[in-house]
């Protein structure tokens, strides 16, 4: 395989200074790897057994967007400025639109849900992603289902391995799914990549909840991209657990189309030595009374570095809606890069919108409690991370993630697999 | 000073941002000896656990520090608990993110005759909890965060009992404790005394907490000066008349020495 490089990879809705270098990211795929089939989806016959699509879930909701359009002519300036042809210095009253404000307009206008659709990684990857896993799984519920799945993703050292999963989960149903996103060099020195590309549609009440383990080796390039479309009253938590990877790249788009939609992100993450964690979270408020929270936990040691783009676009129409992002992230050594983008869009008054972000160093006194319990500077790093790892391992969905976890653990910190025997 | 000392502070002095705290100060302690160092607020009772200890804040001046027959002065702290020293702080820190069970485990980690495979680890811990009347949920929560006062002391006990170091220094370990806390602590002190022999310094301007041990050696410090040095018999004394009387005399000593 050449070398490829996706450019404008989980790029901000709305841009900031350019030479900040946090506005996108690109990305680098290794070269000569080998395309490997290494998915396995765990689910029950009802969810792969299925003649809905993510395709069908979405022109179905169109089809209620469009008979809920009022007939009311929208007379906002911004409306007549993505709507003339040219602009005239006779038409003082019609504002000039940013490339932005433009295309947010015409998006806005058009409310087209399938044209709107995105993800957090974007096209790009999405295509990557779709190619190496050749088909995509369907896991689709029927009304008042609960169902659960499991989908593993196994990179080898060498090999690039994607899965590419729709979720459709019907109105007033629940689907679990876990997705492992887990590279085993087994020693080796060579790249590997693995990935997944994720949409779900959540339909009317629906609960969705996904949890996103990734637990690569450092020789791992790895790519979780996904788009959300929720309708009304739905909620998806999503949880995010980001332990290994040289390189990780995490995509998330959400598109709250239904009222009182709401969705709930847990991001937890952990990069040591020379790793990179690259994340992009993007939550459209179109439905009124939409919730949603971003939560992220995370410790960087080493010289490793960190981007995380979160960005809150409170659409018009979604009055009454709130979204909300946090982040807290423990800095264990000073050789580290911490970058975040906290943005909120709006155009809607009754709305809310809250970020903030908890960035710290380890204090002096904090390592002088430490070294009198004969930690070295080194060995606190260390801690830090096992506190991670242990915390990601307890709350494993299962045997084998857990295995994983502590598998990447005891590369990292000596001793580490004792935890595994000590909770057993 | 005496020849088999333990520790052995011989002329110490000790700054911080360019103000000298510690003034040439002499301290020795044999192996199993408890000594108790007191004195009123502010006289350099904490500062002397802590430049004993390593802690970078503070500047050694002059003087050296020994311990268990090597010069540890230029030491790091957490080679210097590894040598064998505590020191129990005053107000323990807050760690959100780490677990106490696993900063427990990373204490004890690469020591010699104290390491511990993992259910050997937990048993030995939740025993320990026990003996502190502390509930073992604590050890699942991050390290400090949310404890009570009273918590936080029986978690520097626990690591106490632990780590068993042959010298701990305990900093007012029993200030803003009540009653029953206070026998927690006085318990773990009496255990830790029992299981290995260690010896103790106990930092404190309060007697209660020394009415149940048996005191080898009582040091007064004011304004960074030892100024007494007595059996425990200065104990009940101290109890009686408080620190005024050293105070004056320490304020002489002083004006006589800058005439």
């Amino acid at each position: 395989m050449d070398a490829l490089t996706i450019r404008n990879a989980s790029a901000m809705p709305a841009p900031t200074w350019g030479w900040l270098r946090m506005n996108d990211t690109k990305i680098e795929i290794p070269v000569d790897l080998e395309r490997i089939r290494a998915v396995t989806v765990e689910a029950d016959e009802d969810l792969t057994e299925t003649h809905a699509s993510f395709e069908g879930a979405v022109a179905d909701l169109q089809k209620r967007v469009d008979a809920a359009r009022g007939d009311a002519e929208d007379t906002r300036a911004c409306v007549r400025a993505a709507q003339r042809e040219t602009e005239s210095l006779d038409d003082l009253d019609t504002p000039a639109l940013s490339a932005y404000q433009l295309r947010a307009t015409r998006d806005e206008i058009a409310n087209d849900v399938a044209a709107a659709f995105e993800t957090g990684v974007h096209v790009d990857a999405r295509s990557y992603l779709n190619f190496l896993a050749g088909s995509t799984v369907v896991l689709a519920t029927e009304s008042g289902d609960d169902e659960a799945a499991v989908v593993r993703v196994a990179g080898e050292a060498g090999g690039a391995a994607g899965a590419s999963v729709d979720v459709v989960a019907a109105a007033d149903s629940s689907i679990d799914l876990t997705i492992s996103l887990d590279g085993n060099a087994a020693g080796s020195d060579a790249a590997g990549l693995i990935g997944s590309e994720l949409r779900v549609f959540a339909g009317a009440r629906a609960r969705v909840s996904v949890t996103v383990y990734i637990t690569a080796d450092a020789g791992f390039t790895v790519i979780d991209d996904a788009g959300y479309v929720l309708d009304e009253g739905a909620r998806v938590d999503v949880r995010h657990i980001v332990l290994g990877g040289g390189r990780t790249y995490t995509g998330l788009a959400s598109d709250l189309r239904g009222d009182t939609a709401r969705m709930e992100i847990g991001t937890r993450y952990l990069a040591s030595g020379t790793e990179q964690r690259d994340f992009n979270y993007v939550i459209r408020h179109r439905g009124r009374k939409t919730i949603s929270n971003m939560d992220a936990n995370g410790v960087l040691t080493g010289t490793s570095k960190k981007v995380l783009r979160g960005t809150i676009d409170l659409i018009h129409g979604c009055k009454g809606s709130e979204g909300s992002e946090r982040e807290t992230v423990l800095l264990a050594n000073q050789g580290v890069d911490n970058k975040t983008v906290p943005v909120i869009l709006c155009d809607e008054d009754d709305v809310a919108g809250n970020h903030g972000a908890t960035i710290g160093h380890v204090r002096p006194e904090q390592l002088f409690y430490l070294g009198c319990r004969g930690l070295s500077q080194e060995a606190a790093e260390a801690l830090f991370v096992a506190a991670k790892l242990e915390d990601a391992a307890l709350s494993a969905p299962d045997e084998q993630i857990r295995a994983n976890v502590v598998r990447l653990g005891s590369a990292l910190i000596d001793d580490f697999a004792d935890f595994e025997e000590e909770i057993a | 000073m005496s020849t088999d000392a333990l520790l052995s502070v011989a002329d110490l002095t000790a700054s911080v941002d360019e103000k000298t705290i510690l003034h040439g100060v002499n301290l020795s302690v044999a192996a199993g000896e408890t000594h108790v160092l007191m004195g009123p607020n502010g006289a350099g009772k904490s500062t002397m656990g802590h430049v004993i200890m390593g802690d970078p804040v503070y500047t050694v001046n002059e003087g050296s520090i020994t311990f268990d027959g090597a010069d540890i002065t230029e030491l790091s702290c957490d080679k210097r608990s590894r040598a064998g020293l505590f020191l129990s702080f005053q107000a323990p820190v807050e760690i959100p993110g780490v677990p106490l069970s696993s900063f427990l485990r990373a204490s004890i980690a690469g020591r010699p005759g104290l390491e511990m495979k993992g259910k050997e680890f937990r048993r030995r811990v939740k025993e320990l909890a026990a003996q502190l009347d502390m509930d073992t949920a604590y050890l699942n929560r991050e390290l400090g965060v949310g404890f009570s006062g009273g918590e936080k002391k029986k978690v520097e006990m626990l690591q106490l009992l632990l780590l068993q170091p042959k010298l701990a220094i305990l900093d007012e370990t029993d200030s803003g404790l009540d009653v029953d806390a206070l026998s927690v602590v006085s318990r773990g002190m009496d255990a830790y005394r029992a299981s290995c022999d260690g010896s103790l310094i106990i930092i404190t301007h309060n007697t209660r907490i020394l009415e149940h041990l048996s005191v080898d050696r009582v040091h007064v410090m004011v304004g960074g000066r030892i100024v007494r040095e007595d059996d425990a018999s200065l104990i009940p004394w101290i109890d009686e008349h408080g620190f005024e009387s050293f105070e004056r005399e320490a304020a002489g000593s002083v004006a006589d020495d800058e005439r």
